[in-house]
């Protein structure tokens, strides 16, 4: 009860927090809407109108990932910045009741950045939005928010010990959004890429989401996409136990 | 049983320089620090900057780990335990940061209550009790980046005191708040002691230590040079006079020229706006004052006056010399 | 990408007291080369997805623009640090010639520039169907050398709002998402509605990149010839616009002491 408790407080908290930062909405929102501009127009001149559909599903999940990306990796950084990071280390809940919440929150961001792609497609490039599993759309998209968030805690774990670690989350975003298949199609990539992409929730999370909207077998990838979720959660739990003592030894939870 | 026991701290940095080719320097900040701290006591940790107060604080708090030594909050250890250590201290480190800015003072109580496992019927209440106590009731709904300073920080105190600790270690706590609200603050530090906590001050004003603290320790360079009460530590310099001299473009020379005199145990210098004031310690009885003068030859004096040691000037005694002490107070008692 | 923005402003800007901290190799390497390496992939494979196959086409785009990503946030930085650090003021008091004062910042700003739009070329021709000829190369070099220095020209402009506005950082990034839609880089300039393109023409890099596509596809410098002068040219004036502005804001600030309020 007390565990909910502290998820669902630090859930709003954050979540509160994070809206309210200019820096972070422009960042999750702005460039997913480029990216989108980008595909649409691309797949215009190359004469795939019926796919714009799928690329604004795609460019959607892509913005759930920037702002987890961002947000999990960078908010570390930023509580480290603020000077938070010694304060939450320090508070007697268990670390990782506290860092979820954030991680999560920060993949709910990704709610604006869906929102405002699909509006986007719909009005700038009258792609249409209909769904023909509104149900499993539903479910699909908390879902795919919750374990994009898990993979999101995976990487925090870890950046609790590094300093720069945001760095190499910097680095992530664009060959996750090549490999999970959100705009171009695994059909298209190396064969060995695809079991790296089997293992991140993106790419079932987007396929959970494409097939809710355009046609197809939603649920069995909303079902890989919680399992994965759990497994970070499980992994990630281990990570931070570790990374919290390494960083008590190493003195990198303050800046100085 | 103490509240707070430390023994034999050490604590190493390891930091690095260069862009292209990477140095590391090793960079003993907390060397073999050991001191006890009664339960219900309220000890204050006096040193200049970068003597080891923070990290010696952060170690006692679970945030750092030791290098080597050992220390127990209400007989737990602060490696081993870290959790159970951290439901039973609070601690407030001053300055800017280390709260949410863009929520309100309230936002961020409640959250913090929530981590800090305050049982939730009695969160409304404590919070508002708090806002109370270091006077912010009112702008509670405001958000954190619009607050100055002063009200950071009793921000800072009310967070740190949500849970009810036993164990409090406050860093500085008065720093940048006004004077009558330093003076409000200082009365709820005393009255925590007088509830049964137990406090850990770290403080740059030494009014404020000797109004407030049982006992002090004084650390510099990661060494704890003087360990005692208030009065035990102005026996240090009981022996000395102070001569006060009020002097207008002395150069460094010539305040060199002062330390090296005859008779001179330390000199100190305070920068006031166009003026500075020397402190200069020597023994009682020299009549000094007639030589220094002639000294600071070249400046104009203005104020010349003799007065008794306070205990800023134990204080100034105790860091102004090299860590191979002429002058030491441990706590088994009288002056060497 | 932002994520130059995130390891300058997220990653403490203010903890880290140098200039350019970012140089250290574990920030350096992914940041700057492995970043723009997937982003080069992925738009290639999505050229190849949505039909438009020419990796030519989105290999010369996307290795050009990944300098801007240094030039345009260290151009803006160059300025908007200084007064961020309280160092603009000391500096500007300085007798120091302000053109070689900020093109010597720049300089380091174009050589990691250049060295990223190579690493982006290289890469296309070892990972995708791009193959321009050898003696295209220092065509090429020179090429991407004006439109590094281009994109940090039009940095240090938006540096230099900087010195009166605050917030430079959001504009920093507004103006470089923008430059993502307008500048040709994976989109031809014919395909946008003809009032946005031509602000992509005004906005650095894109003429360099034309020019680039041409000499990559074989064309001798000559016949790009117009196209890199058109570009050196967008480069003075954003150039000539950033001191003008600091020369301006300059005698403003000494005049109202507004130098180094924020």
């Amino acid at each position: 009860m007390r565990v909910a408790r502290l998820l669902l407080a630090g859930l709003r908290f954050h979540f509160k927090s994070l809206t309210l930062s200019w820096f972070f909405i422009l960042t999750s929102v702005f460039m997913p809407l480029v990216v989108a501009t980008v595909s649409y127009y691309m797949f215009r001149a190359g004469g795939k109108p019926g796919t714009l559909f799928y690329a604004s599903l795609g460019a959607a999940v892509y913005g759930i990932w920037s702002s987890t990306l961002f947000g999990s990796g960078g908010a570390i950084q930023w509580q480290r910045w603020q000077g938070t990071l010694e304060v939450i280390v320090s508070a007697p809940a268990p670390f990782i009741l506290v860092v979820l919440p954030l991680t999560i929150a920060t993949s709910s961001i990704g709610v604006y950045s869906l929102t405002s792609t699909l509006l986007w497609g719909r009005f700038a490039f009258g792609i249409p939005f209909y769904l023909e599993h509104p149900l499993a759309f539903v479910v699909a998209v908390p879902a795919t928010i919750l374990g994009l968030g898990l993979l999101g805690l995976l990487f925090a774990s870890t950046f609790v010990l590094y300093r720069h670690a945001n760095a190499l989350s910097n680095m992530l975003e664009w060959p996750v959004l090549l490999v999970t298949g959100m705009l171009v199609p695994l059909s298209l990539l190396p064969g060995w890429s695809h079991p790296i992409a089997w293992l991140l929730a993106p790419t079932w999370g987007v396929r959970a989401i494409r097939e809710a909207a355009l046609g197809g077998t939603p649920w069995p990838d909303v079902g890989v996409t919680l399992a994965l979720g759990a497994a970070y959660l499980a992994l990630g739990a281990l990570f931070l136990r570790y990374f919290e003592v390494a960083a008590r030894k190493h003195a990198t939870l303050s800046l100085t | 049983m103490s509240a707070i026991e430390a023994r034999e701290l050490r604590r190493t940095y390891k930091t690095s320089t260069g862009v292209f080719r990477r140095r590391t320097l090793e960079v003993e900040a907390v060397r073999g620090v050991s001191f006890e701290v009664a339960e219900g006591e309220l000890f204050g940790l006096l040193g200049p900057n970068g003597a080891g107060k923070t990290t010696t604080i952060k170690m006692l708090i679970t945030l750092l780990i030791p290098t080597s030594g050992t220390a127990r909050v209400l007989a737990l250890d602060v490696v081993k335990d870290a959790r159970e250590v951290r439901k039973r201290i609070g601690y407030v480190f001053g300055g800017e940061r280390g709260l949410y800015e863009r929520l309100s003072g309230l936002d961020n109580l409640r959250y913090f209550a929530e981590l800090y496992a305050v049982p939730p019927r009695d969160q409304k209440g404590r919070i508002a009790e708090l806002l109370d106590l270091v006077g912010l009731t009112g702008r509670e709904k405001e958000r954190v980046e619009g607050y100055s300073r002063g009200m950071r920080q009793r921000l800072h105190i009310a967070r740190g005191l949500l849970h009810d600790p036993p164990v409090v270690f406050l860093d500085e706590p008065t720093i940048g708040v006004d004077p009558v609200g330093a003076r409000e603050l200082r009365h709820t530090i005393s009255s925590l002691t007088a509830a049964g906590k137990t406090v850990l001050l770290t403080t740059h004003y030494m009014f404020e230590a000797d109004e407030l603290c049982n006992r002090i320790a004084v650390i510099n360079k990661g060494e704890i040079v003087a360990e005692g009460t208030p009065r035990d530590l102005k026996e240090i310099v009981a022996d000395r006079t102070v001569i006060e001299i009020e002097a207008f473009g002395a150069s460094d020379d010539a305040i060199d020229r002062l330390r090296r005199a005859p008779g001179v145990t330390s000199v100190a210098v305070e920068e006031r706006e166009h003026a500075q004031v020397l402190l200069v310690q020597s023994a009682k009885g020299l009549e000094l004052t007639q030589s220094l003068l002639g000294l600071l030859d070249g400046a104009t004096i203005g104020r010349v006056a003799a007065r008794e040691p306070t205990l800023e000037d134990a204080y100034v005694a105790l860091v102004e010399q090299d860590p191979e002490p002429g002058l030491s107070l441990h706590a088994a008692g009288a002056p060497q | 990408m932002t994520a130059f923005f995130r390891v300058f402003f997220v990653g403490g800007l203010i903890a880290y007291r140098a200039l350019f901290n970012w140089i250290r190799p574990a920030v350096y390497i992914p940041t700057m080369l492995i970043g723009p390496l997937f982003q080069i992939l992925f738009f290639a494979y999505l050229g190849r997805y949505s039909g438009l196959r020419n990796d030519a086409f989105f290999v010369v785009g996307n290795a050009v623009q990944s300098s801007a990503m240094s030039s345009v946030f260290a151009g803006t930085m160059a300025i908007a640090n200084e007064r961020q650090f309280q160092t603009l003021s000391p500096l500007l008091a300085s007798p120091a010639n302000r053109f070689a004062l900020f093109m010597g910042r720049s300089l380091p700003v174009i050589v990691s520039g250049l060295f990223v739009s190579a690493w982006g070329f290289v890469m296309g021709r070892l990972l995708l169907d791009f193959h321009p000829p050898l003696a295209s190369i220092p065509a090429l070099a020179l090429v991407t050398l004006v439109s590094v220095v281009s994109g940090t020209a039009f940095g240090l402009t938006i540096g230099s709002v900087g010195m009166r506005a605050r917030d430079v950082f959001m504009s920093a990034n507004i103006a470089y998402y923008i430059m993502w839609l307008l500048c040709g880089v994976n989109i031809p300039l014919d395909s946008l509605p003809s009032w946005l393109a031509q602000i992509g023409r005004l906005m650095p890099l894109t003429h360099g990149i034309a020019a680039a596509r041409e000499v990559a596809a074989g064309a001798s410098l000559g016949s790009a010839s117009g196209l890199v002068w058109t570009e050196a040219g967008v480069a003075a004036a954003w150039g000539t616009l950033a001191f003008t502005l600091v020369h301006w804001f300059e005698l403003e600030g000494r005049r109202r002491a507004s130098l180094e309020t924020y």
